[in-house]
């Protein structure tokens, strides 16, 4: 920074060259010496005091400012302070010393302005740069020096405002709230710039009209700038000064332009509304969606989320049985491939089987059970029948359930397959009229005559053997009839029918006995598995266990074992009994046939005593386990009417 | 600093080697092939920017020499200060310097930059003796350093292209008197104003395209 001496204010230029500006400033400066004559200063001759109007009274003449505005020449103003009798004209003087020149005699101002007081003016042959000056104020007189200054040129220039200012619109925003605007202007005219004897540098500054704060902008060294960030429908104040580069004098600033750019009034106005109601719209349609979004949550939680759907196995729902809904327990079995449920509503030979519901409910009084009927074993009820007594529960369970009831009763009464067959022995037994077993007879009009004989034959062998208390039907004639046989299975196919007709009695018990007269052959007749809910004997092992009720199993193992014909492959007796799938297609048997292995001969059946551990049925408590009885489980036969919900646990279609 | 001064200098040796300025002259100096052509007025203009840097940089260390180490302004010792390059004439004033012809003007500078060789070695020295300065000068004197490097530089080689006639007397390192640091800093801020503004009326003389 250019240490310039600080009583070396800025004051006015030459006022014979450029009359604008400088009249602002020798109306200054006058303003300043009336204001420095009005306080009356009788004061010695000390240092200049500063030059403010307010100071103390006493004021010596001092030098004001001495100035160059072109670096070629440079005037000094004094001021006669408070010594009124110094401000005549003359009544002071200047004597300056160059100090590069050799001689040290003090020269007179060379120039004393005429125009104006107190001002002394340096031309270019008395004004050499980069010279240091001394300029004193003496008295004309009495040589007394009042002020002294010593200084260099290049340090008091303060260049000429720029001129010829104007401004160009740059662009305005696309708000249209702003532009920005660039300023051109023209260097000095008194400063030499395009011989390169000044070089300088500028500073803009602007302002808003009825502001007070003006903003500056950095120092320009070309003649041209940019002001950015305007506000449109206002109107600004934009000036410039100079000053020499490296150097810190600035000159006056010039005249001020007005800037002012009509922005788009309408355009802001509208445009509030405008956002205001898109904003509004904007927050409603989201109210609205978060409205729809929760009161339909459920739903919407369905459509994104849908549910997993349970794993749809085949089988009976079991709630359908839970909730007693029968018909639809019976669509369901009925629209399995294997259950033909339906079908024995249009079996012909059903209806024709005729029960005496009084000899039941009669029977039933008594404790009779259908097994006992059948056996022929009615009237025999005593101690020894009065486990069949129990039987009772099965029978009234398997025929008067109360699902039943609501269905066809006779119908259902016609599942319990009591042939009323008695023997001619058993005939006189029962006071029963002949009713039971003429439809049975009659069921059987293809020529089964054989039937009532051999089942007679088959009742009366069973009877005298007490233990037995089932009949084991060998066949189911075409027409419906039953045909029991007496327990061998030696019988081919061809003998399927007869295979226990023909024979005797006494054979049938020594056939019992052994593993099976005759030819142990592959294929034997199947006899027909009875199979009652209740009494699980001749079901399958698993249905041994869950289906049987304790009277079939109690009934079972209080059988005498030593009476119960055992032949000691009896671990396949359970399989032998089987359904008997009817050759002809005339009628389909209600009951499931499961495929059943081949098994080797052996008794028609026996008596299942246990079931170890291993889910292997025990017939004879002494006999090994089957080994591989166990894998065998055919799927148990039942009729829909039979069903009960705790049945269904081994239900496995 | 002294690098940046390295273009005028090179600008100057080529000035007095060809005495005629044509338009442009290439700056490869070194022979490479394929040189960039800088324009005159371009190699002015950097010189300008390098000498206003110069001088401002002595300016603020003048000012700041003045606030730490002579609260008590005393004008009276400006008066009889007396730069060692007093004996170098110089015009003192535009018509002066205009009526001087170029070379002329460019030897008057050339004196100039090689009177300010030792002087400026001889203040780089003192500065780091005195660790005031050091607070206050800063980069400043690391400039100043810069600039006598370059000066050195300069001088050399500007000492076997011009004549001793064109030079001038020179003043020896040892007829220089012992100058404060003060009155260094002083006169070195007076010649490189001296410098800037003898390039750039040579600017505007020769290449007034631009900025003048």
């Amino acid at each position: 920074m250019h240490s310039a001496d600080p009583r070396l204010t800025l004051s006015s230029s030459d006022l014979r060259d450029c009359p604008g500006p400088e009249m602002m400033a020798a109306r200054h400066l006058l303003l300043l010496l009336s204001q420095a004559c009005l306080l009356l200063e009788t004061g010695s001759l000390a240092a200049a005091p500063p030059l403010t109007a307010s100071e103390a009274p006493l004021e010596s003449p001092h030098f004001t400012a001495c100035l160059s505005r072109e670096q070629e020449t440079f005037r000094c103003w004094w001021s006669a302070g408070s010594f009124r009798n110094l401000s005549q004209p003359g009544a002071l003087r200047v004597f300056f010393l160059k100090k590069n020149s050799l001689s040290r005699t003090w020269m007179e101002c060379p120039n004393y302005t005429a125009s104006v007081p107190n001002e002394c003016y340096f031309n270019k042959s008395y004004t050499s740069i980069w010279t240091s000056y001394c300029l004193q104020l003496r008295s004309r007189h009495h040589n007394v020096t009042y002020d002294e200054r010593c200084f260099n040129v290049e340090d008091i220039v303060h260049p000429d405002p720029p001129v010829s200012m104007n401004w160009t619109l740059l662009n305005v925003s696309r708000s249209g709230l702003h532009f920005d605007i660039i300023v051109r202007w023209e260097p000095p005219p008194s400063a030499d710039v395009k011989a390169g004897w000044m070089s300088l540098t500028y500073e803009v500054q602007y302002r808003e009209r009825n502001a007070s704060h003006w903003e500056v902008l950095d120092l320009e060294t070309s003649t041209q700038q940019s002001v950015y960030g305007l506000h449109t429908n206002m109107e600004y104040e934009v000036r410039v000064r100079c000053k020499m580069r490296a150097f810190d004098n600035f000159g006056q600033f010039s005249d001020s332009i007005f800037v002012h750019v009509p922005g788009k009034v309408h355009g802001k106005e509208s445009t509030f509304p405008v956002t205001v109601v898109f904003i509004f719209g904007v927050v409603g349609l989201a109210i609205l969606f978060l409205l729809i979004i929760f009161s339909h949550q459920q739903k919407l939680m369905v459509i994104l989320l849908p549910p997993v759907p349970a794993p749809k196995i085949k089988g009976i729902d079991p709630d359908l049985l839970k909730k007693g809904r029968l018909d639809e327990l019976s669509s369901v079995l009925s629209s399995h491939p294997l259950c033909k449920a339906e079908m024995y509503r249009e079996e012909p030979w059903v209806e024709f089987i005729e029960l005496d519901l009084e000899r039941m409910d009669a029977a039933e009084k008594t404790g009779c059970s259908d097994t006992q009927r059948l056996l022929g074993l009615v009237p025999h009820l005593g101690s020894s029948h009065r486990l069949a007594a129990k039987d009772g529960d099965l029978g009234r369970a398997s025929c008067y359930e109360p699902e039943l009831s609501e269905a066809d009763p006779a119908v259902a009464a016609a599942f319990c397959l009591r042939p009323r067959v008695t023997s001619p022995e058993l005939q006189s037994d029962r006071p029963a009229p002949d009713a039971g077993p003429a439809p049975v007879a009659g069921s059987a009009p293809d020529g089964e005559a054989d039937g009532r004989p051999v089942i007679q034959t088959q009742l009366s062998t069973q009877s005298s053997v007490s233990m037995d208390f089932y009949a084991q039907v060998s066949d189911v004639t075409p027409l419906g009839g039953v045909v029991l046989s007496p327990g061998q299975q030696v019988r081919g196919p061809g003998e399927k029918g007869e295979g226990g007709d023909g024979q005797p009695l006494k054979n049938q018990k020594e056939g019992q006995k052994k593993e099976g007269e005759g030819g142990v052959e592959k294929e034997v007749p199947l006899p027909l598995l009875i199979v009652a809910p209740d009494s699980g004997a001749y079901t399958s092992e698993l249905g041994n266990r869950q289906i049987g009720s304790d009277c079939s199993r109690r009934e079972a193992f209080q059988d005498p074992p030593a009476e119960m014909p055992q032949p000691p492959p009896e671990k396949n007796a359970v399989e032998q009994f089987a359904l008997i799938v009817p050759p002809a297609g005339e009628y389909q048997s209600p009951y499931f046939i499961p495929p059943t292995p081949q098994l080797p001969p052996v008794a028609d059946y026996t008596v299942v005593q246990d079931v170890d551990a291993q889910q292997s049925l025990l017939l004879n408590p002494s006999t090994p386990p089957p080994p591989s009885m166990a894998p065998v489980k055919p799927p148990p036969a039942m009729p829909v009417g039979y069903l009960t919900p705790d049945l269904l646990g081994n239900i496995s279609l | 600093m002294f690098r940046k001064l390295k273009g005028p200098v090179i600008f100057l040796l080529m000035f007095l080697d060809v005495q005629v300025i044509v338009g442009s002259t290439p700056i490869c100096v070194h022979g490479h092939t394929g040189c960039q052509t800088l324009s005159l007025a371009d190699l002015f203009d950097r010189v300008i920017q390098h000498s206003a840097r110069v001088h401002g940089l002595s300016s603020d260390l003048h000012s700041e020499y003045e606030q730490y180490f002579l609260p008590s302004k005393n004008k009276i010792s400006k008066i009889n200060r007396n730069c060692h390059t007093s004996y170098i004439l110089t015009p003192n004033g535009k018509e002066n310097a205009q009526r001087l012809a170029g070379e002329d003007l460019t030897g008057v500078i050339l004196k100039l930059l090689l009177a300010w060789r030792d002087p400026l070695s001889q203040f780089h020295r003192s500065m780091a003796q005195h660790e005031d300065f050091t607070s206050f000068s800063g980069n400043k004197a690391l400039e100043m350093s810069d600039m006598m490097h370059l000066l050195g530089m300069i001088s050399n080689s500007v000492r076997g292209l011009i004549s001793n006639e064109a030079l001038g007397p020179q003043a020896s390192s040892s007829e220089a008197r012992p100058m404060n640091d003060q009155q260094l800093l002083y006169c070195f801020r007076r010649d490189s104003n001296k410098i800037q503004i003898y390039l750039k009326i040579l600017k505007c003389r020769i290449a007034p395209e631009q900025g003048c």
